[in-house]
């Protein structure tokens, strides 16, 4: 058991709640950092914060201890805010001229999610 | 965070200081049971055997930055007397963490006062180690409460504490969420001390091999009985708060190496100067000085995170590993400076030197502490 494991299982538990990182942190007092941190196996919960956090998501403590199993960890996605930061780095190394030719790739992705492809 | 000391936790190292020159350091290479008890009695008259028990219980109610305060005095006079206090405050700490009012009400004053004892935190077992995953000693559920059967391994305090906390599991066994800590009395029916190890440093601690044989144990002495997950998370809990403690423990046994080398530093004359005088010699102290001050600081930073309700799991596993790291460095160094004197069996520099080196072991390995730093960065 990894503290990202436990991070994984009060993401799961978060979003089948429908509650957001800012709305849980709240309810738990602390900032939205620290949730983030939490879920991503970056701090180390202790039995205090989790019963509190067990008690909102209306898990069982025993839910975030046990180990996932194989199946259970959730495909790795990139971090959106860091493909971002990631994008702007790269345009900033562009041409003018470049980056009008990617706004037109991103005019002509939006019509395409827009359904009129 | 304020560095600068109170004036009662000033007031507390002078007395521990006092305490120490007095009743401890003197005896504390002798190393037999006779001097032990009246070591144990001296502190236990300063209420110092669990230095974090409330007041309500019994206790000095002091905060973990104070306590390490206390193990570092202790530790720089007999680092044997500072382990066994270490491990009782371990011990204790599931209950101050989570135990009902009456557990603490049963347990914790056994560990204060002039007649206060030890206690000792069962987790290690000969096969798996410390490893959550693989403890195999389990308390079957009967009627009034369970049946508890196991064998811990390299148990401080083994044959001496007044209670042990025990970690087991209570139902399938291999579930993280089935482990608990069991809070068993030492004159308990079924506890056998199966041996005692003569161990390389920390002398005076009893270390050794402790097997439960159907010991029986009520629900109320189960930490969190009925919370499935609740001992694996007491657990990490516990031993971030004992990881700083262990910086203290380091600090203490590195001073008193200091301490050492800077006297025969002193007094010992080469070419008609005292060697002290020597660069060589000189740089050596003062990276010595300067390592155990740095030391210092981690320790005191993780006990004040902790006292503080911050978030203290990485300070305390640097601190350990700066620390533990430390100790044996300056112990080297300070029996380099004393030359063949340092190699002596029987010698304070040559005993620190072998007490530093269990640093590294308890309460998780070094390589654990790296583990546990590198995940969270």
């Amino acid at each position: 058991m990894s503290f990202r494991d436990i991070g994984i299982k009060i993401q799961s538990a978060r979003e089948e709640k429908g509650l957001s990182q800012e709305q849980l942190a709240r309810l738990i007092g602390c900032s939205q950092s620290a949730l983030s941190n939490y879920e991503k196996g970056k701090r180390r919960l202790y039995l205090s914060q989790l019963e509190k956090m067990a008690e909102i998501l209306d898990k069982p403590l025993e839910y975030f201890v046990e180990t996932l199993g194989h199946n259970q960890h959730p495909p790795v996605v990139p971090d959106r805010n860091q493909s971002f930061v990631e994008i702007m780095n790269q345009l900033n190394r562009l041409t003018d001229e470049d980056i009008s030719e990617v706004m037109n790739y991103v005019r002509y992705l939006e019509w395409k999610r827009s359904g009129r492809a | 965070m304020d560095l600068s000391l109170t004036r009662e936790q000033q007031e507390l190292i002078k007395s521990v200081q006092e305490m120490a020159n007095r009743d401890i350091k003197p005896f504390a290479l002798k190393g037999s049971s006779k001097y032990k008890e009246k070591m144990l009695l001296a502190m236990a008259r300063m209420n110092l055997l669990c230095p974090t028990v409330p007041q309500e219980y019994g206790g000095l109610g002091l905060d973990l930055f104070s306590t390490a305060l206390v193990v570092e005095e202790l530790a720089a006079a007999s680092p044997g007397m500072a382990a066994i206090v270490a491990a009782t405050l371990h011990a204790a700490e599931p209950i101050l963490l989570a135990g009902t009012e009456q557990q603490k009400s049963e347990f914790l004053p056994l560990l204060t006062g002039a007649h206060g004892g030890s206690a000792a935190f069962a987790l290690t077992e000969s096969a798996g180690g410390s490893d959550l995953n693989n403890i195999a000693s389990y308390a079957e559920a009967v009627p009034d409460g369970y049946l508890l059967n196991g064998s811990k391994d390299y148990m401080i305090n083994a044959g001496m504490a007044r209670f042990i906390s025990v970690v087991a599991a209570i139902d399938n066994r291999g579930k993280k969420s089935s482990l608990r800590i069991f809070l068993v009395p030492g004159s308990a029916a079924g506890i056998v001390t199966e041996e005692i190890y003569q161990t390389s440093g920390i002398n005076l601690t009893s270390v050794g091999r402790v097997k439960f044989d159907d010991v029986h144990i009520m629900d109320q002495q189960v930490v969190k009985s009925r919370e499935a997950g609740s001992g694996y998370l007491l657990l990490t809990q516990t031993f971030d708060v004992g990881r700083a403690l262990v910086g203290a423990l380091a600090v203490g046994i590195a001073r008193a190496a200091l301490e050492q080398a800077l006297d025969f530093a002193d007094n010992r004359l080469q070419s008609g100067t005292p060697i002290k005088k020597h660069q060589a010699v000189a740089f050596t102290l003062a990276d010595m000085a300067t390592d155990i001050e740095m030391a210092r600081l981690m320790t005191w930073k993780a006990c004040w995170l902790i006292d503080q309700g911050g978030d203290y799991s990485v300070a305390s596993a640097m601190a350990k590993l700066a620390s533990s790291s430390m100790a044996q460095r300056v112990t080297c160094s300070a029996a380099d400076i004393l030359g063949a004197r340092g190699y002596l069996h029987g010698t304070l520099i040559e005993q620190l030197v072998r007490d530093a080196r269990v640093l590294s072991t308890i309460e998780g390995t070094n390589h654990i502490q790296r583990l546990l730093i590198s995940s969270q960065l």
